[in-house]
C-alpha cells in the first residue's frame, strides 16, 4: 500500500492539553517529489514537520519511511535510515568550523560527501569559519547542509527561506530544486514565500486548523477556492 | 546569495601533524620534568611544587567539563576523595596488592561519574551546579560522619606497603621523586585530552555541547559522549586525590569538601577554561600566589580575593586567553 511513497503519515495527531493541533493528518509523498506545504500561521504545519521527524514521539498516527514504520525511532534513528530535517529557526553549532560540524555530521551516515555538500550549498570559501560569525544568510545554508550530508532520501524543510531577502530565498530555491533532482531527494517543504513554493514543487499540501484542507498540483491549488479565502487571498 | 571572494579552502591542520604535533610538546615536557629535581636544590620548592601539581589536575578536572560539556560541577572534589579514599581504605586494611587498589581507586570514580554523567548531562546551568554540589556533599558527610571507615573527621593516617609498583614506596613521599611522577601525569594527562579533544567522540560531545537538540537531528547519540566527558573528567580528579594520598600517607573528609571543588572551579577559570593547559596554569599560578601572600601578610586571603577580582574583569578568557589574544594579535600584523 505504501509503494512508491516515500515519506507517509497515516492519521497523525498532536494534542496539547485539550488542544489538537493536529487532527488526523494524512500525508505521502511519492519518490522524488517535491512537495510544498502550506496553510496559515497556526495550521500545524510546524508540528506535522515534527511528528514526522520524530521531535514528536508518542502520539497517535503513524510515520513510514519507504514503507517501514519508524514511529517508536528516535531522531538520530530516523536520521541513519535517510530522514533528515532542517528548521525554522537556524540550528546549527555555533561553536564548531563550517567544515567540522559538517565533518561530524558526516560520521553518523554513510556516503558522507562532506566537500560535495559544501561545494553545492556555496559554503567552501567558509569552511574553517566558526559558524557563530558567517552570515545570516551562509548560516541559512548551513543548517539546510547538515541535513544534506550523507544525500538523505526525504528531506523535511522548515521554512529554509525564513528571513532570507527575495533574492537569496530564490538562490536557495533553485539550489534546492537541482540537488533534489540530481540526488534523487524526495522533499516536504513547508515555506510562506508562495513564489518559491509555485516555482518548485510539484504538489502542494494545504493544512487549515490542523486539517487537511486541500492537496494537488500546483495549478489547482492556486485555483482552489477554499484555498484562496482560508490562505492565498489575493495573493495567487 | 553572498559573494564569495575566495574559492579555496582555508589552510586546515590535518589530523595526524596535530597529533604529533600534541606528542612532540608532550616529550619535550616530560623531559623538562624529570630534570627538574636536579635542577632545583631545595625540597621546599619541590614539595610545594609537587602539591600545586595535584591541585592542577584537579583543576584541569573541572575545566574540561566546562570545555567539553559546557557544565559547571562544584562537586567534582567527590572524585578526588573518592580516589584517595579507595586508596587509603584499602592500603590500610591490606584488604589486596597496593596495585590493584591503585587500580580500583581510579576505576571507582570514573565509573561513578560515567553512571552520573548520564543523567547530569540532561541538566544544564544552576540547576547543574546545585546537583553536583549535593552529590559532592553527600560523598564528604559519608566520610565525615563513619568513623569506622576511616576515623571520620579525625581523618585517617595509613601506611603504604614495603613495595610499590616494584619501587619501595619512601620514594613516593619523598618530594624529589614526586614531583617527576606527578609532573608527568598531569602531561601525559593534558596530552591525553587534547587527543581526545580532537577523536570523534571528543568532538560529537562539543556537537552536543553546542546544540544537543541538532546533534540528534544529524544521527548522533547524545548520551555516551557527554558521559564519557564526565567519566575522563572524574578519572584525573582521582589520579590527583590518589597521588595526594600517597604523598601525604593520609586522607581525610576535607578531601571531599565543595570549598575543593570550587575553588579547583577558580583556579580553571582563572586559567582560562576555554583551553585544555588553562586550568593547569592557573592551578599552579594560584597555589603560588597564595604561598607568597600567606607568607608576608596575615591577612593574605584579602590580598589573594583582590588578585582573583582583578584577573576576573581584566581577564574574562582567563590567563591562557590572554595570552592567546596577544599571540594571535602579534602575529597576524605585518
Amino acid at each position: 500500500m505504501s509503494e512508491g511513497f516515500a515519506i507517509q503519515g497515516i492519521g497523525v495527531e498532536r494534542r496539547y492539553g485539550g488542544f489538537s493541533a493536529l487532527k488526523g493528518v494524512d500525508i505521502a509523498v511519492k519518490r522524488g517529489e517535491i512537495r510544498g506545504l502550506i496553510g496559515p500561521n497556526g495550521a500545524g504545519k510546524s508540528t506535522l514537520i515534527d511528528v514526522l521527524s520524530g521531535r514528536v514521539r508518542g502520539q497517535p498516527g503513524r510515520v513510514l519511511l519507504d514503507g517501514k514504520d519508524v514511529s517508536g525511532l528516535k531522531p538520530q534513528e530516523r536520521r541513519r535510515l535517510g530522514l533528515a530535517r532542517s528548521f525554522q529557526r537556524t540550528n546549527i553549532f555555533p561553536a564548531l568550523s563550517v567544515e567540522q560540524q559538517l565533518r561530524i555530521a558526516s560520521w553518523a551516515v554513510a556516503d558522507a560527501g562532506v566537500e560535495e555538500v559544501m561545494a553545492e550549498l556555496n559554503l567552501t570559501a567558509l569552511a574553517g569559519m566558526p559558524a557563530a560569525e558567517i552570515s545570516y544568510g551562509d548560516q541559512r545554508r548551513l543548517d539546510l547542509a547538515l541535513a544534506l550530508v550523507g544525500r538523505p532520501r526525504v528531506l523535511l524543510l522548515d521554512e529554509p527561506a525564513a528571513g532570507l531577502t527575495v533574492e537569496e530565498s530564490h538562490g536557495l530555491a533553485t539550489i534546492l530544486r537541482d540537488l533534489a533532482n540530481r540526488w534523487n531527494v524526495t522533499v516536504l517543504l513547508v515555506e510562506h514565500d508562495m513564489q518559491v513554493v509555485f516555482s518548485i514543487c510539484d504538489g502542494i499540501t494545504v493544512l487549515h486548523l490542523g486539517q487537511k484542507l486541500a492537496e494537488g498540483g500546483v495549478a489547482d491549488i492556486r485555483a482552489d477556492q477554499r484555498v484562496v479565502t482560508a490562505y492565498l487571498g489575493t495573493e495567487a | 546569495m553572498t559573494s564569495i571572494v575566495d574559492k579555496g579552502a582555508p589552510a586546515e591542520v590535518r589530523p595526524a601533524s596535530k597529533t604529533a604535533r600534541i606528542l612532540g610538546v608532550a616529550a619535550l615536557a616530560l623531559a623538562i620534568g624529570i630534570a627538574a629535581p636536579w635542577l632545583v636544590a631545595s625540597k621546599l620548592t619541590l614539595s610545594l611544587t609537587t602539591q600545586a601539581i595535584f591541585d592542577a589536575l584537579l583543576a584541569t578536572s573541572v575545566g574540561f567539563l566546562v570545555l567539553q560539556n559546557g557544565r559547571v560541577s562544584f562537586g567534582q572534589a567527590a572524585f578526588f576523595g573518592l580516589g584517595g579514599y579507595a586508596f587509603g581504605v584499602l592500603v590500610a586494611r591490606q584488604l589486596m596488592a597496593p596495585e590493584l587498589a591503585f587500580i580500583l581507586a581510579l576505576a571507582l570514580p570514573t565509573l561513578i561519574a560515567f553512571l552520573l554523567g548520564i543523567v547530569f548531562a540532561r541538566i544544564t546551568g544552576v540547576a547543574h551546579a546545585m546537583l553536583t554540589l549535593a552529590v559532592g556533599q553527600a560523598f564528604y558527610e559519608v566520610a565525615f560522619r563513619w568513623r569506622e571507615l576511616a576515623k571520620g573527621d579525625d581523618g585517617m593516617s595509613f601506611e603504604l606497603p614495603e613495595r610499590f609498583f616494584g619501587f619501595a614506596s619512601r620514594h613516593f613521599q619523598d618530594p624529589a621523586v614526586m614531583v617527576v611522577v606527578a609532573w608527568s601525569i598531569l602531561v601525559l594527562a593534558l596530552a591525553g585530552l587534547a587527543l581526545f579533544v580532537n577523536s570523534r567522540v571528543g568532538q560529537i560531545a562539543a556537537a552536543v555541547r553546542d546544540n544537543e537538540e541538532r546533534a540528534r537531528f544529524i544521527g548522533h547519540d547524545t548520551t555516551i559522549p557527554p558521559a564519557i566527558v564526565y567519566a575522563i573528567s572524574a578519572f584525573l580528579a582521582a589520579i590527583a586525590g590518589l597521588l595526594q594520598a600517597t604523598y601525604n600517607g593520609y586522607i581525610a573528609p576535607q578531601m571531599f569538601h565543595w570549598s575543593l571543588s570550587g575553588s579547583a572551579l577558580i583556579m580553571a577559570v582563572v586559567g582560562g577554561a576555554q583551553f585544555i593547559v588553562g586550568p593547569a596554569i592557573g592551578a599552579v599560578c594560584f597555589f603560588f600566589l597564595k604561598d607568597f601572600a600567606g607568607r608576608f601578610a596575615e591577612y593574605w586571603p584579602a590580598i589573594v580575593g583582590t588578585v582573583l577580582v582583578a584577573v576576573t574583569l581584566l581577564m574574562p578568557q582567563g590567563m591562557v586567553g590572554l595570552a592567546s589574544r596577544a599571540w594571535t594579535g602579534r602575529r597576524s600584523k605585518p
